[in-house]
């Protein structure tokens, strides 16, 4: 035995004493390494938080408000006055509105005679925060009470003379959650499925893998395209949308379905699902609760790789009409009105939207490969 | 064949199962007849492949996909009691109920429990991850966490109208019984967290949380070392006593079934080729291929044995596509009577009191 020479730190004895980490722990402390994956997520948490929680609050103006000034460009934020004269708080100069008769079009020069504080948490347009808290508090603003001309567009105006910033925010809540909901859908879908399919084989397997095997053989636009035109043209905005919602996710289970059916094959030979029959487990118990659990880590990384599809095809299909259609107003709407070449010429800041639409899936594709190997802890690095 | 004292709880006559494969049909059991008696043990051995796994199955009407029930019926003698006091006693033919209906589900594992091969796979991994998801996707479904205690909850609560609360105490409970140290601890292990031969008794505390009448304990120390082997042994016999519970117990080790079991059924190739009380059974062998199962048990010490080979049956099981003509065991039997036994199927013959044989060597022919 070692002489005692220097104090020995007795462990004070923990009250319950953890045999091992959990899968949970494992799993974060595994993901959390992964820079890339974090930065994804982050991303991500904080865009779902900005544009389906608080775009009222982000937002300068309410959707609906327009202005006059119609096309244009994006409002210039100064720090130095025309006399040189600096000021921590940026400031925005009105706009003068030209018309050149020949060319037809519309110019806009700033007028450094009308000066507008630019300020946080500043009065605007009354909303609802989150739905229940009225308020008229936006994040950032020009004080129109004083002078109802100013206004600052940070990412210029539409041909409404809607500011294109708040289009784009309130754009990313159908965008985003259209992807969050068709892809929960898929999952119920896919996994419901592709448990039946694996568990009970035979007739049933035939025709639920037949049935993906039709549907993605089938081109995906003009199935989209038939599906979302059977979409009566009376429905309420809403009921189109989550219709939409439930065609997109109509068509893409089918990938989902077979690596489920993959996954269960495997498992259902195993001695547990016999246990567990042998104790009296109906199908649907061995199905849901035991063989399902399983493949639910897989389940997580597809879900999170296939999202950003499936807001790519709601944008593609509102781009092209087929989709969510104005008033209400998706990133797929937006590039909508980009679309045109006068549009492009015109008012190029139009497609600001496209830099939104990157990023979201650049950071469900960062996401979904950190999950992937984080959902494996075991795994080697 | 029963005497008074033993009151039959279940009897399989006849019982032939067949699988029907691309390349034939195997007769997996055929004709088998065997009667469990409440509150006995009867113990079932022979090599691998000889059916007995398939005949434990059949008696929970869990026949894997191709195989089926072709002939004989499985006589349940259902005993049950309701409203606390009075018993119903029922006969109920388990080859004929519906293998996914709500009669074999309430006996599986509430009448009937059975113990498997590989205690290390029997328990579902834990997924908590699963867990979650699964709440969402099945919305209905209450899913709780799924741990060691939980699926012993599960299957109380299945049988039993009781709260989570009542589940979790018999959970402890049923643990303390099989013998697991700290069991309100182990309650919420996961099965990765215990040890081998404390999964197999998870697994026996299981099956017996709903104290069945019957146990079918299809090898079920077989995965484990001999001192955790004798552990698991002594609990069920304990529990045998105190619960007045019968044992099937397969195996393919003699020594084991020695200890435990009342009455033994020899089975070859899908048929019984004898049976008898145990002791009659290890003393006087009748049939050729029980003496040379017991011939092949090692003995240790025996001097007239020493620097000899060990004893083996000659040969190998038989295709099963094509069994042998007459007695199926001919092909390998050193008692093999030429023009006999290769062409006349042997019946059964009472070779002394209780005690029954399968072979042409007490019959006349």
């Amino acid at each position: 035995m070692a002489v005692a020479e220097q104090p020995i730190s007795v462990p004070t004895p923990a009250k319950k004493q953890q045999v091992s980490q959990s899968y949970w722990s494992l799993v974060w402390w595994k993901f959390k390494r992964n820079r890339a994956a974090l930065v994804g997520g982050i991303l991500l948490a904080s865009m779902y938080i900005s544009f389906v929680f608080i775009p009222e609050f982000l937002a300068p103006y309410a959707l609906e408000t327009t202005s006059e000034y119609l096309e244009a460009p994006p409002t210039k934020l100064h720090f130095v006055d025309a006399d040189g004269k600096f000021s921590l708080q940026p400031f925005v100069y009105g706009m003068e509105r030209k018309i050149d008769v020949k060319t037809r079009s519309r110019t806009y020069v700033e007028d450094t005679s009308r000066k507008y504080p630019v300020s946080l948490f500043v009065p605007g347009d009354p909303y609802k925060l989150l739905g229940f808290i009225p308020t008229d508090i936006h994040l950032y603003g020009v004080d129109r009470k004083g002078d109802p001309a100013a206004i600052v567009l940070i990412m210029g105006s539409d041909a409404l003379g809607r500011d294109w910033f708040t289009r784009v925010l309130y754009g990313g809540r159908l965008s985003l959650l259209i992807g969050l909901i068709g892809q929960v859908l898929t999952i119920v879908f896919g996994t419901v499925l592709g448990v039946m399919s694996g568990f009970y084989g035979g007739a049933i397997d035939q025709v639920i893998q037949r049935t993906t095997e039709f549907l993605s053989a089938f081109p995906e636009i003009p199935l989209f395209m038939a599906l979302a035109a059977a979409i009566p043209q009376y429905w309420s905005q809403l009921t189109v949308y989550f219709m939409l919602t439930v065609i997109l996710s109509f068509v893409r289970w089918g990938g989902l379905a077979r690596q489920v059916r993959g996954l269960i094959l495997s498992s259902r030979e195993r001695e547990y699902v016999l246990a567990a029959k042998s104790a009296g487990a109906s199908d649907s118990r061995i199905m849901f609760r035991h063989l399902l659990p399983s493949t639910m880590s897989h389940v997580i990384v597809i879900a999170t790789l296939a999202i950003p599809g499936m807001i790519l095809a709601e944008t593609a299909l509102s781009w092209l009409g087929l989709g969510i259609r104005p008033p209400l107003t998706s990133w797929g709407t937006l590039l909508q009105d980009a679309a045109t070449v006068r549009a492009i010429h015109n008012s190029p800041w139009e497609l600001w939207t496209v830099p939104f639409i990157l990023l979201t899936i650049l950071a469900y594709n960062l996401l979904g490969d950190g999950l992937r190997d984080a959902l494996d802890p075991y795994g080697a690095r | 064949m029963s005497e008074t004292k033993y009151e039959p709880l279940l009897e399989v006559k006849n019982l032939r199962v067949e699988f029907d494969v691309r390349a034939g049909v195997v007769k997996a059991v055929d004709g088998l007849t065997m009667t469990i008696n409440r509150g006995k043990t009867l113990g079932v051995i022979g090599e691998s492949g000889c059916g007995k796994s398939v005949t434990a199955r059949a008696i929970l009407n869990m026949i894997p996909k191709p195989g089926k029930i072709t002939q004989g019926e499985i006589i349940y003698h259902r005993r049950r009691t309701k409203d606390g006091q009075a018993q119903i006693d029922d006969i109920l033919d388990l080859t004929k109920t519906d293998p996914d209906g709500t009669t074999i589900r309430s006996i599986r594992g509430g009448e009937i429990g059975m113990i498997f091969q590989e205690p290390m796979s029997s328990l579902t991994p834990v997924y908590t991850a699963g867990a979650h998801i699964n709440e969402a996707v099945s919305l209905h479904h209450l899913t709780p966490v799924r741990k060691v205690g939980d699926q012993l909850a599960e299957q109380v609560m299945a049988h039993r109208k009781v709260t989570q609360q009542e589940a979790r105490v018999i959970a402890i409970d049923m643990l303390r019984r099989v013998g697991i140290p700290k069991p309100d601890e182990r309650v919420d292990n996961y099965p990765h967290q215990l040890s081998g031969g404390q999964r197999q008794r998870v697994m026996i505390a299981v099956a017996l949380s709903c104290e069945p009448a019957m146990l079918i304990a299809d090898e079920p120390t077989t995965a484990l070392d001999v001192s955790i082997e004798a552990q698991i042994l002594d609990i069920m016999r304990e529990l045998q006593e105190s619960a007045n519970m019968a044992i099937m117990f397969i195996t393919h080790n003699l020594g084991v079934i020695a200890s435990m079991a009342d009455e033994i059924v020899v089975m070859y190739m899908g048929k019984v080729v004898e049976r008898g009380k145990v002791l009659e059974i290890f003393k006087d062998p009748k049939h050729p291929y029980t003496q040379a199962l017991l011939r092949s048990i090692p003995k240790l010490g025996n001097k007239t044995t020493r620097g000899e080979r060990l004893a083996s049956i000659a040969g190998m099981t038989p295709d099963p596509f094509n069994l042998p003509t007459g007695c199926v065991f001919h092909p390998r039997c050193p008692m093999f009577m030429a023009g006999k036994c290769d062409r006349i199927t042997p019946s059964w013959k009472e070779v002394s009191k209780d005690h029954y044989a399968s072979c042409l060597l007490y019959e006349e022919v």
